[in-house]
């Protein structure tokens, strides 16, 4: 298993940086909306949302 | 009384892109019936060039997808930003040369098809020139939707509803994936070469390919559905926060599917365990959506019953599950070793396309013309009958394309007992026969609902005023 999972840091290129590196913010990116969106603080004024469109025309 | 005053909506350019849509509908599942046709009987190419399966087959992904679904994204957006964020478009001018320039790029994209000039890059077939006019026109339709929103109230309108969140996402990441995959180097008007080369080249190709599919023909489309299934069925969506999730969850996921398109190929190994393990992880969202949805309706599924528009609406949410249930399924190694390059991977694409793109867009135009025109439709049996029409003609489809797909693969694959190979490629061609013939029948009931569509259409436009004076008369 270790084994799986040995990299070779040296060997990395700017493109296996980049790509880390966005892979890793996006993990971030998803934990943050995920408790953004659904904190118990949030819920009232997130689900107001949905009912201003039924009246739009 | 509702004494406020609506603000008066540019609505004729939306007209305008909704009968364009539903033609493009009719022409694009004739050729793809045609095409399907050429597969059972290949006489029917006539030998003429121009309609060969090769070509015919591209006309129609062309036509389906970037006319019909192009125009159907246009017409919603337009449609919908103006009423969820209470003003007019920013420029009506702009919208009008977006909705001409387009229609005419798209008809020179087929004509040129037709005539052999191709990329060879699957839904980038478009040579230099054309590729270059359509991501102009499509930064000026982004441009107006951003200025239209960035244009509104914020006093009356501080927040902006989600179905702009879908429309906006759908709009940048086709803007930059649809250039970087296009890159080339010109050497004549009609002939280029991609920038990329060999395994890189392949990666930004399906980077682009499964982007098509999951931002043009899913993101957009899911902008229609939260504006227009909630609407159609006059009850707000089930949860807004789930809609926050998906959109999210959406977006910075669907970027990573593409490298499933290419297991067992020069690429390292990795790329397509990563495209799989993302691909499998994006069930969730999908599925969350999809329920988001359908559960608008709890407490209200009678109304299915006796609302023909809403059937379409919500049996596409069925189709949009079942897809990004399978499609999962089929970028896992093992399922994929046995599916890709078959007939499986065709159905998949077309439940998708027939089941959830079409049907929801159909759902979308049906509801909006009665609003543009403000009239009831010429005759609500005949969208029963479409209704009909389209489910059944999809269910032949799929179901005929999973046997012959997976028929295919077993015949591919099988070994006699010396270990050569069991049956010939010709002989797996020939047994697809039946299949081709039952996708046929499946294609001409469904373009047939997409021609009653338009005569249902052309004749509610019709008569529409008579319709309203009538209605005058009769409460005076
Ligand atoms: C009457 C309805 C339709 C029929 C009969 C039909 C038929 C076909 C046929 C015969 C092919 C070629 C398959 C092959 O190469 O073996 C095809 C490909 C395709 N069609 Fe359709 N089609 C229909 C509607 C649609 C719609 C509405 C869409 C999209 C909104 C669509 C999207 C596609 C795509 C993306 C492909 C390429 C699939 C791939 O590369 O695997 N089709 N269609």
């Amino acid at each position: 298993m270790l084994e799986y999972f040995k990299t070779d840091w040296s060997a990395m290129t700017t493109s296996d940086w980049v790509g880390l590196i966005i892979t890793v913010a996006v993990f971030f990116g998803m934990l943050i909306t995920f408790w953004r969106a659904l904190r118990p603080s949030k819920r009232k004024e997130l689900e107001e949302e949905k009912y201003k469109i039924l009246d739009d025309d | 009384m509702d004494t406020t005053v609506k603000p008066q909506y540019n609505d004729g350019v939306v007209k305008y892109l909704a009968v364009g849509a539903i033609t493009f509908l009719v022409l694009g599942t004739l050729m793809g019936t045609f095409a399907a046709a050429q597969l059972a009987w290949p006489a029917l190419n006539f030998d003429i060039a121009e309609i060969t399966f090769a070509r015919l087959r591209v006309m129609h992904t062309n036509t389906v997808i970037f006319a019909f679904g192009g125009m159907t994204l246009m017409a919603t957006a337009f449609y919908t930003v103006q009423r969820t964020n209470g003003v007019k478009l920013w420029s009506n001018g702009m919208a009008w040369v977006t909705a001409i320039l387009f229609t005419i790029g798209l008809l020179l994209v087929v004509v040129t098809i037709s005539l052999g000039m191709t990329t060879g890059k699957e839904y980038h077939e478009q040579e230099w020139p054309l590729a270059i006019a359509i991501a102009l026109v499509w930064t000026l339709y982004t441009l107006n939707f951003v200025m239209t929103i960035a244009s509104r109230n914020k006093e009356t309108h501080p927040n902006v509803y989600v179905s702009n969140w879908f429309f906006l996402g759908m709009m940048i990441a086709i803007t930059y994936l649809y250039v970087v995959n296009g890159l080339a180097i010109p050497v004549s008007l009609f002939r280029s070469y991609s920038l990329f080369g060999g395994v890189q080249d392949a990666m930004i190709q399906w980077w682009w390919g499964h982007n098509a599919v999951g931002f043009f023909l899913t993101a957009g489309f899911l902008g229609i559905m939260y504006y227009f299934v909630p609407k159609q069925a006059q009850r707000p969506i089930y949860s807004y926060r789930l809609s926050v999730i998906h959109f999210w969850a959406l977006m910075f996921g669907y970027v990573w599917l593409g490298a499933h398109h290419l297991q067992y190929t020069a690429l390292p190994d990795w790329t397509g365990s990563l495209g799989a393990v993302i691909s499998l992880a994006m069930i969730i969202p999908s599925w969350g959506g999809a329920l988001n949805g359908m559960l608008t309706l709890s407490g209200a599924w009678d109304r299915l019953r006796t609302d023909y528009i809403l059937r379409f609406l919500i049996i596409s949410l069925a189709f949009y599950a079942m897809a990004t249930f399978e499609g999962p399924v089929m970028a896992a190694k093992t399922v994929n070793a046995l599916s890709h390059y078959t007939d499986w991977t065709v159905g998949h694409v077309h439940s998708g396309a027939l089941g959830w793109v079409a049907m929801v867009s159909i759902g979308a135009l049906y509801h909006m013309v009665m609003k543009l025109w403000n009239t009831e439709m010429y005759s609500m049996k005949l969208i029963n009958f479409h209704f009909w029409l389209a489910t059944i003609g999809t269910v032949f489809y799929i179901v005929a394309m999973w046997v012959s797909g997976i028929m295919q693969g077993l015949m591919w694959r099988a070994y006699d007992e010396y270990g050569t190979l069991a049956y010939t490629f010709a002989e797996s061609v020939a047994a697809m026969h039946p299949y081709y013939v039952m996708r046929t029948v499946g294609g001409l009931l469904f373009f047939s609902g997409a021609v009653v569509m338009l005569y249902n259409v052309i004749m509610t436009i019709r008569t529409a005023n008579a319709r309203q004076e009538a209605g005058v008369a009769a409460n005076a």
